[in-house]
């Protein structure tokens, strides 16, 4: 088993239309958190390059890019998922997130699952001296926070 | 971010925590808001919502936490769910709590006060009651058939 951070939210729209708001339009409803900020220029605007095999950025106030994570599925209307990486990370030290979108009615579950930080040791900077479980939940509540704000744009 | 959630919220115990979440999603309908396992996969906690009601689904976490599974099927709280969405059907609801492995202790019967009720036990042995208002009845309806005074107090 791994650690595991999963949060859902039910939002006012059809699967196809939350795919597209969630990707095309992540610069408008991210809400950056200063304590998990991706870099030391953080927080810049965040951006899905291409699709499958393409790449989810931080274009940062300074011009560079920093590449967050890798995307590894991309299905519009159904399912997402990409590789999440602080600077502070080494190598070896990645997390994953997965973006489910299911029809419920009229409405979209949108469900994230935010798995891997049990590679990123406690005593790592990422985790700022927090005991596991208040990051794991420092963490979803971010989430909730950032599933909210993509709802309201809906 | 605002807190949405409603001021009164139910903490359950159970010794399988994800199993009963799966159990209260499949039966219920309840769906998982947050959960937030550790390395080891255990629940450190999560939440469920269903229409606007949330509960908190944990472990055993303390020598004082105890699922009924754990002190021979007794406990001190019910949670009851009030279904109150026009598209629900409790005698519907209770065939799908059946069906996912609860234990019918109580089937669906129409009471004096105009609700239909039934009353089931989790895998785990929490009672939970489940009604739904099928006929608006007055007070002076609930004195004539029990005797008892009612005293409703205005909110």
């Amino acid at each position: 088993m791994a650690s595991r951070v999963l949060v859902s939210l039910r939002v006012r729209a059809a699967p196809d239309r939350a795919f597209e708001v969630f990707t095309r339009d992540i610069g408008l409803w991210w809400k950056p958190n200063s304590l998990f900020a991706f870099t030391p220029n953080s927080p810049g605007t965040m951006a899905f390059e291409g699709e499958a095999g393409g790449r989810l950025v931080e274009r940062l106030d300074n011009g560079k890019r920093f590449e967050i994570g890798r995307i590894s599925d991309w299905r519009p209307g159904r399912f997402l998922a990409f590789d999440w990486r602080q600077a502070t990370f080494s190598p070896e030290q990645s997390t994953r997130v997965e973006v489910s979108f299911e029809a419920v009615g009229d409405e979209t579950r949108v469900t994230v699952t935010h798995t891997g930080w049990d590679q990123v040791p406690a005593d790592h900077v990422a985790r700022h001296g927090f005991p596991d479980t208040v990051f794991l939940r420092r963490h979803g509540e971010w989430w909730q926070g950032l599933l909210a704000a993509f709802g309201k744009i809906l | 971010m605002a807190d949405t959630r409603p001021a009164l919220m139910s903490a359950l115990c159970y010794r399988d925590p994800r199993a009963a979440l799966a159990f209260l999603e499949a039966a219920f309908g309840f769906e998982t808001v947050l959960l937030l396992e550790d390395a080891e996969g255990n629940v450190g906690h999560s939440e469920m919502r269903f229409g606007s009601g949330v509960i908190m689904v944990g472990s055993e976490w303390t020598a004082e936490h105890k699922s009924p599974a754990s002190i021979e099927g007794l406990m001190t709280q019910t949670v009851h769910i009030q279904l109150q969405s026009p598209d629900d059907d409790i005698d519907a609801h209770c065939e799908r709590a059946r069906a996912a492995g609860a234990r019918i202790i109580a089937e669906p019967e129409t009471q004096f006060y105009g609700d239909r009720t039934y009353r089931c036990k989790d895998p785990e042995g929490h009672i939970w009651t489940v009604g739904q208002t099928i006929e608006e009845t007055p007070p002076e309806a609930w004195e004539a058939a029990t005797g008892l005074k009612t005293t409703v107090h205005k909110i």
